[in-house]
């Protein structure tokens, strides 16, 4: 194994450290960039002035990326992967296939002694680079890790294996693949089992909170800064933030501050309202090749009936328009972490900022990094404390060269779309192709069936290796379908520039999905945000002179006659196309 | 060599002995375990292809069933003696206790070459020795396994056999089913995968890195290959390989200092399963005799052909770098050889238990045969392995605690379980 470390191999007749592995290889980003954390953790005294968190990571098991080589070969799986079967014949065949016998008895001595749900997670050679980041690309699967009898859940965590092992070779793994001009088999796939960070609450576990924390803010809102960096903080499951769902958003140097927003109903609208769970009940529907098999989505006042809310939430007081810290009063459930966020009831905005500062130095680079919090009860003096679980970092690509648009004039019947509020910086002039979702028609109701059209021409575009750009109406990525078109990134990889713009019916907040936007900026594609109340508008009539290359029921593509040319100047935020 | 004189059953006797010393069994006890608790003979007439009538001499000996039922292959040999089938009979309940299945130990065998036989012919002597036995086995008496030139197919002639004589099915009746028939996953590569399980947690033991590991092995048979496919994976460096050669009559040695590669030699195998020679040096290995497979430069030596091939007349060869031997075939080693060994300090991995693998995964099959659901092989495998690994500790925590030779705390520790068992049924 080429990265040395504080890992040791898998070894069953003693206690574990928090880094094992099995097999022979590589760790894979992931898990490389876990163990760089665990050795600064475990020199910097975190707890010095913090004393009700502890920060560790969740003890883990890496499947090292010689694992899959075996598995792949003495399985004979590469003509299958590689050919063009859908996804679900791809993963029954790896489900059918054996895992290499060197590592069997490991992992059924490990589950054999897990006693806590688990999460089986993808950690690639590839995934998690700056340069190319694979986040989210991959699977990941929960495990509750319950049954009664070892047999099952062996089984279960063997499969979950295979199912990681799979998603390599789905569609949305080889599109993008495709978009990056790489070849799906020089990627190898190196597979963490790790303890999830939570807490039972009847048939369900999950954290009090999971979150995202970056130092750079794409998104800088009122006084911050985009140095200032960002932090979502969201109840439940990280796949909640993961998805681009509704999230607590912030800036660490003012925790106190609330996002903005047009009224108090609208925050209410837009705050989370429900979490995701581990199933910890007896699952009565069996699907080894589903994320979601494990996993399902509550509302909050389940959380609130767990007795999980008083630290997460202000109530609406209806009668004065105004939002009480803590849950004593009767009232709708804003999740704005108010108690911890401006009580300082736990002091996690404290340990996040450090944490993002170590990291930052320790890359010298912007990062992103991953947590969730539980809470751990002491058996003797019942006391509660809190155990901070850090789950992933990794950098992050910010802006480099500017744009420069702040002197420059066009007239307004140059410009195919002009913008005030804009991601990238820089400009490119090749692209003649641009599919946009049709504004007459467009209805949230067929947002499903928009996505679905846009990755079919994404599909063509990017096997034909043209870069387009991309029109659509509310929040790209957004897995609400009355918010936005619920893409995920391959559907949409071939885009070189998008506008994420509104209409009368529909007109939310735009989005910030986490690793939607990571790959945006990391691939240096340019974003422009168009409200339709602004100066600032789209040329409908001059694209629809263009000529038509393909249309279905809610999208176009239209091709020019020559190319268009797109400049992005980050400082001054502005983004103008040019016809 | 002299293997006239070798008579394995003395040998089992002779091994035993020494345990139930160590052990002060009583004499009741030493005599139910020094000889086989049921031995029977009989005729089996086949009317051959030339319409003449033959008379095959079959046996079956069920050496100790306290534990559970008796479990053990058919061996179809020209060869065959009673002495043999009787020796190996008592192995089985050793092996089978060792590794704690629930099982007894027995063997079975015809005197015939099956190279002269018809496949029709075979088959009526797959029948015939059912017939002659079938209300003394069966899945809750004595199962019987494919062993020396059986197979799968014999298996499924004598399970067919057996289910016409008591008029209903027991797919338990007989493991090493070809899979889909009732066999059972991870069959095939259990007994190989299996010593090299042991070897792994030997190496552990020593404080060695697998990876910094080199090894010979003796055969090319399907014990010896998955052996080296597991050892190969774990990081290990196979750098010999012997093989008999059917053509020459005679053994060879294959070796590669860069490491044998596994799939390269399978492509390189004859008709009757050995190396070929020109191929081989095709393919850059180096010719050796036959014996040289023992006196390699390597850590780990990996018996896995034969019996009775490290033996007084060349034990002296192993080279002093050699630090395990794992016995992946049965009895490779005598006891004058067994000696040198011992008094070498080498890490002695004794037969019954290196590769009892196969036993344990046969017993996988009829679990799962019983049960009629089957496992899949991640299943099996990693049970084998929690198996494999459980027995090869308790041995070495014997042989540590009490500062004994291996295959000493192997036979402590199995005869004990056996003899335990009779005393708790009060037979003794």
């Amino acid at each position: 194994m080429n990265n040395a470390g504080n890992q040791r191999k898998y070894s069953r007749d003693h206690r574990n450290s928090i880094f094992n592995y099995l097999g022979k290889g590589e760790l894979g980003g992931k898990a490389a960039g876990l163990m760089q954390i665990q050795k600064i953790l475990e020199n910097e005294n975190l707890h010095s002035d913090i004393n009700e968190i502890t920060v560790s990571i969740p003890g883990m098991t890496v499947i090292l990326t010689e694992v899959f080589d075996q598995f792949m070969k003495q399985n004979d799986l590469y003509p299958i992967a590689l050919s063009s079967s859908d996804d679900v014949f791809i993963a029954h065949s790896f489900q059918k296939a054996s895992l290499p016998p060197a590592i069997v008895g490991d992992l059924r001595d490990l589950i054999t002694k897990a006693e806590n749900p688990l999460a089986v997670r993808s950690s690639s050679l590839l995934e998690d680079s700056s340069s190319e980041p694979f986040a989210g690309v991959y699977a990941t699967k929960m495990l509750p890790n319950n049954q009664p009898d070892i047999e099952t859940r062996f089984h279960k965590l063997t499969e979950a294996i295979k199912f990681i092992y799979s998603s390599l070779f789905f569609s949305e793994s080889r599109d993008y693949f495709r978009s990056i001009g790489r070849k799906v088999e020089e990627e190898k796939m190196a597979v963490i089992i790790q303890d999830v960070v939570g807490n039972h609450y009847g048939e369900d576990f999950y954290p009090l909170i999971s979150g995202v924390g970056r130092t750079y803010n794409y998104y800088p809102v009122q006084d911050s800064k985009r140095e200032d960096g960002v932090i979502n903080l969201a109840l439940g499951l990280g796949k909640t933030i993961v998805d681009g769902g509704s999230a607590w958003i912030y800036s660490p140097l003012s925790p106190q501050s609330p996002p903005p927003c047009n009224s108090n109903k609208s925050m209410l609208d837009n705050s989370q309202r429900e979490f995701w769970s581990i199933k910890m009940e007896v699952i009565k529907e069996f699907n080894p090749i589903s994320e979601m098999e494990f996993m399902r989505k509550q509302s909050i006042e389940k959380a609130e009936d767990d007795g999980v809310l008083s630290l997460l939430c202000s109530t609406y007081d209806y009668q004065n328009d105004r939002f009480i810290s803590g849950i004593q009063e009767k009232g709708a459930r804003l999740l704005d972490f108010s108690p911890i966020l401006k009580y300082k009831k736990i002091a996690l905005n404290d340990i996040l900022k450090k944490l993002l500062h170590i990291c930052r130095e320790q890359y010298q680079a912007d990062v992103e990094i991953e947590f969730a919090l539980e809470k751990i009860t002491a058996e003797t003096s019942g006391e509660s404390v809190y155990h901070l679980g850090f789950l992933q970092v990794r950098t992050m690509q910010t802006l480099a060269d500017n744009g420069n648009l702040s002197q420059l004039e066009y007239l307004p019947s140059a410009l195919l779309a002009e913008s005030s509020s804009v991601l990238g910086n820089g400009r490119r002039d090749d692209i003649y192709d641009v599919v946009f979702v049709k504004p007459d028609t467009f209805s949230a109701i067929n947002s499903r069936t928009i996505a679905r059209e846009i990755a079919e021409i994404n599909r063509e575009l990017t096997t034909e290796h043209r870069p387009y750009l991309l029109i659509g109406f509310g929040r790209w990525g957004s897995s609400d379908p009355w918010l936005g078109i619920p893409v995920t990134w391959s559907m949409i990889s071939g885009a070189k520039a998008i506008i994420e713009a509104t209409l009368p019916q529909m007109k939310p907040d735009l989005s910030q999905g986490s690793h939607f936007f990571h790959n945006l900026i990391a691939f240096g594609i340019f974003y422009l945000s168009i409200q339709e109340d602004k100066k600032k508008t789209i040329d409908w009539n001059w694209l629809n002179e263009q000529k038509i290359i393909r249309e279905t029921d809610h999208v176009c593509l239209v091709r020019c006659s020559r190319n268009m040319e797109v400049i992005v100047d980050c400082v001054a935020n502005r983004g103008v196309i040019v016809k | 060599m002299d293997s006239k004189a070798f008579n394995p059953f003395r040998m089992a006797q002779e091994q035993f002995d020494k345990v139930a010393d160590i052990l002060n069994l009583d004499q009741g006890t030493r005599e139910l375990l020094r000889n086989p608790m049921r031995e029977y003979h009989f005729s089996i007439p086949v009317r051959m292809d030339d319409g003449t009538t033959k008379v095959f001499k079959g046996f079956r000996v069920q050496h100790n069933d306290a534990r559970g039922p008796a479990k053990g292959g058919i061996r179809f040999h020209p060869h065959e003696t009673i002495d043999t089938v009787k020796a190996l009979s008592t192995w089985m309940t050793w092996k089978c206790s060792v590794v704690d299945i629930p099982l007894g130990g027995s063997k079975g065998g015809v005197i015939c070459d099956p190279h002269n036989l018809s496949l029709r012919e075979q088959e009526q002597i797959c029948r015939g020795w059912v017939r002659q036995i079938a209300y003394n086995i069966g899945p809750l008496r004595d199962i019987p396994a494919p062993d020396v030139m059986t197979n799968g197919q014999h298996m499924l002639w004598m399970l067919d056999e057996y289910e016409t004589i008591h008029g209903k099915k027991f797919p338990g009746f007989i493991t090493g089913k070809p899979v889909g028939m009732g066999g059972s996953l991870g069959r095939t590569e259990a007994t190989g995968y299996g010593v090299v399980f042991t070897i792994r947690e030997a190496l552990r033991e020593l404080a060695i890195n697998p990876a910094e590991t080199t090894a010979s092995v003796q055969g090319f048979g399907n014990v010896a290959q998955y052996a080296i496919e597991l050892y190969t994976q774990m990081g290990g460096k196979v750098i010999c390989v012997a093989c008999w050669d059917q053509k020459e009559q005679k053994a060879f040695s294959f070796k590669k200092e860069t490491g044998v590669n596994l799939e390269e030699l399978r492509s390189a195998t004859d008709r009757f399963g050995g190396i070929d020679l020109v191929k081989a040096q095709k393919l850059g290995y180096e010719i050796l005799d036959g014996e040289a497979w023992i006196s390699q430069e390597v850590d780990i030596l990996i018996p896995a052909a034969m019996e009775n091939q490290i033996r007084k007349d060349n034990v002296n060869s192993i080279n002093t770098k050699v630090k395990i031997i794992a016995e992946g075939a049965n009895g490779p080693t005598t006891p004058e050889a067994d000696v040198v060994i011992q008094k070498n300090g080498i890490f002695m991995i004794p037969d019954f238990l290196a590769n009892a693998g196969g036993v344990t995964c046969s017993y996988f099959e009829q679990v799962q045969c019983n049960m009629n659901y089957y496992w899949e092989k991640d299943e099996v495998l990693s049970k084998l392995d929690i198996k494999m690994t459980s027995a090869f500790l308790d041995v070495s925590r014997l042989a540590q605690t009490k500062n004994i030779y291996m295959r000493d705390a192997a036979y402590i520790i199995a005869i004990n379980r056996v003899a335990q068992a009779c005393k708790d049924r009060g037979w003794v």
